[in-house]
């Protein structure tokens, strides 16, 4: 005990109450050690009453009693809380002389105690709990002789012994519950992963998509009821490695090394293969999964899920087999356009220019038209993709030198365009060109034009300037149709400015346009 | 310089004006074929030394394979003329080459000569424009 607890009398009777609370006694019935003991040393006391009395705050119980009916009394009514107190065993040889208890209403009521003797309870830091005690209805002048003083000191250190003991117990007790609790945690954690596994099974089953999970090693350990349902094979027939086999020959190498790719990096699976169908055929699937990592991040299982894009992939080629229909006709159009004005022309020889003119027109029109459609690899125009630059250069093939040089030189910022842009596109440059040839920089072997297209912001500024061209003397005549094409290419439907310079060194036109307006589609966010 | 030229174009207008560009250069037109049936008949009638073969035509996709029989079972030389040069551009056996869609007559005369050129074994000049030669 320490100091502040000795000189604290609240202190000391808290202290008190976890003491006798740790034995874990208080209140609880008669047990035969404790009576044995208390029997024993009223016995050679030869006294008809004893008692083993606890201090549990403001009462005094009795964990054994003889000769009383009462299991508890209060404080002040106690002997007891004053012989623990006390060092060695309490003696009163008769307590109607005694100025402490002569007042007792135990002494002068029915219960007539004359005689007391007892002996503290006191534990292994010293503390009173409480004491063994002895009474007689007969004053004892005598007191107790030696031998059943000693009795009365060794029983109280023997009761003191059986309340440790009870401790000891009560701690192996609290540690085997705190043991079988873990177990019993360890069995409740375990019965919820089996449940929360059946509840994730129970709702992959009635899931409409195919879903599967696999170990960290690829080993698939689970499909879901529509997986075996689409697929027609066997429950559990697929577990392990199996899965392969259900796949298209064709596609099975592909698949398998998306899935080692995915084991190995962690990187999340996706692939379109086609899957065995219970009905013998083939049919496409997209299969994708997902890790599930631990705490440090390894792998701890894939979950998968299969959909069904049969009839996508159906909608994919019935609308690629669409538009390249429609494209192919388109293309003809243009074609049976050329080739009726041709014939057309052959009637009336006068008209022969024109109908040359126009025709060439059209073919510029139908070599944008070609770039902007849709396409399969093997439909594509241009090796160099369909870009703006590309499609230039193809229109300006026919004015290559006799080495097969450009001498339309583009460069700068290429930029997509689409169908919307390709007319405009194809007559401002078309007629750039065909302008050149006649009057400008392309009718003289050594003339050349440079085209530069700069995206600057949200505008786009291609510029054209020939070099090398005849002496330009102002605005030449006869350009008006031309002019106009150009005009309405670039300020009608581009919603730019142009603007002309016929420099005595070469015409010089600049087309500023809005840069949106190369792919309109594509900047409304249609990629129709 | 003439020959024999058989023109497959499923479009009538087309075929027709081509035609007429052929036979102004002097060439001998044998007949023009909507499909590859047809192009087959005209053909076993023998003396086609050249084929102008569309790609598309209306039995289908069917030039690329008539190019091929024309080539190679008629001893016909074959020049494609498509809008879609990437159908042939790793080459069929037994054909020559592809000329690229939308054509002029330019493109025409050139290519026709110097197919024709080829065929006779005389020296021929540089590959005209347009013009795309296999192997």
């Amino acid at each position: 005990m320490t100091n502040s607890i000795a000189s604290d009398p609240d202190a000391i009777e808290a202290e008190r109450l976890r003491v006798l609370r740790s034995f874990d006694i208080l209140d609880t019935d008669p047990e035969q050690a404790f009576d044995d003991v208390m029997l024993l040393a009223a016995r050679i006391c030869d006294a008809p009453i004893g008692m083993v009395s606890l201090a549990v705050g403001d009462r005094q119980w009795f964990k054994a009693r003889e000769g009383v009916d009462v299991p508890e009394i209060g404080p002040a009514s106690s002997f007891s809380r004053y012989a623990m107190r006390q060092p060695g065993v309490t003696l009163v040889r008769d307590a109607r002389l005694d100025p402490l208890f002569a007042d007792h209403p135990l002494v002068t009521g029915q219960s007539g105690f004359r005689f007391y003797a007892g002996a503290p309870l006191i534990d292994d830091q010293g503390l009173a709990l409480g004491a063994l005690c002895v009474i007689d209805t007969r004053p004892r002048p005598q007191g107790l002789d030696e031998t059943q003083l000693m009795t009365m000191d060794v029983l109280a250190r023997q009761v003191m012994a059986l309340l440790e003991r009870r401790r000891a117990l009560r701690e192996r007790r609290r540690s085997d519950e705190a043991a079988t609790a873990a177990v019993e945690a360890a069995r409740l954690v375990t019965e919820k992963l089996a449940e929360s596994d059946a509840r994730f099974q129970a709702i992959a089953d009635s899931m409409p998509q195919m879903v599967w999970s696999s170990r960290p090693d690829g080993h698939h350990d689970y499909y879901n009821a529509r997986w075996y349902a689409f697929t027609g094979a066997a429950e559990g027939s697929a577990l392990g490695d199996a899965w392969g086999e259900m796949i298209h020959p064709e596609d099975q190498e592909r698949a398998r090394t998306a899935w080692r790719a995915s084991l190995s990096t962690g990187e999340p699976y996706e692939v379109e293969y086609r899957l065995l169908h219970h009905t013998g055929s083939y049919a496409w699937t997209l299969s994708r999964a997902m890790p599930i990592r631990d705490g440090s991040g390894a792998v701890t299982r894939w979950f998968g899920t299969g959909t069904d894009i049969a009839e996508m992939k159906r909608l994919e080629q019935a609308k690629a087999l669409l538009s390249q229909e429609l494209s192919h006709r388109i293309k003809n159009i243009f074609a049976v356009i050329s080739a009726l004005l041709a014939l057309s022309a052959r009637q009336y020889p006068e008209a022969k220019a024109f109908a040359k003119a126009a025709r060439t027109r059209i073919s510029a029109l139908a070599r944008a038209h070609e770039f902007v459609r849709p396409h399969t690899e093997s439909s594509r125009p241009s090796l160099d993709g369909t870009t703006l630059h590309a499609f230039l250069r193809d229109l300006f093939l026919p004015y290559d030198d006799e080495a097969g040089r450009p001498r339309v030189v583009v460069s700068g910022d290429d930029a997509d365009f689409d169908d919307q842009a390709a007319t405009p596109v194809a007559l401002l440059f078309h007629e750039l060109a065909t302008n050149a040839a006649k009057y400008g920089a392309l009718s003289v072997p050594d003339g050349r034009v440079a085209l530069t297209t700069l995206r600057q912001g949200e505008r786009y500024v291609m510029t054209w300037r020939e070099r090398g061209g005849p002496l330009l003397k102002g605005t030449p005549q006869g350009a008006g149709f031309g002019s106009s094409l150009l005009a309405l290419s670039v300020e009608g439907q581009l919603g730019g400015a142009l603007e002309q310079v016929w420099a005595p060194g070469g015409l010089e036109v600049v087309a500023d346009i809005p840069a949106t307006a190369l792919a309109p589609r594509r900047a409304a966010g249609q990629f129709a | 310089m003439t020959a024999r030229i058989l023109i497959i174009e499923d479009e009538a207008l087309v075929a027709m004006e081509l035609r007429f560009v052929l036979e102004d250069l002097g060439y001998e037109v044998v007949g023009t074929a909507p499909d590859a049936r047809t192009a087959r008949a005209l053909a076993s009638r023998g003396g086609v030394e050249l084929a102008l073969v569309d790609i598309h035509l209306t039995d289908g996709a069917t030039g690329v394979g008539l190019g091929q029989e024309l080539g190679e079972g008629f001893g016909v030389t074959v020049l494609y003329m498509t809008a879609n040069p990437g159908m042939v551009s790793h080459g069929v056996p037994g054909t020559m080459g592809v000329l690229t869609k939308p054509t002029d007559e330019g493109c025409v005369r050139g290519a026709v000569e110097y197919a024709l050129h080829l065929r006779r074994g005389e020296p021929a000049p540089v590959v005209p424009d347009g013009l795309q030669m296999f192997g």
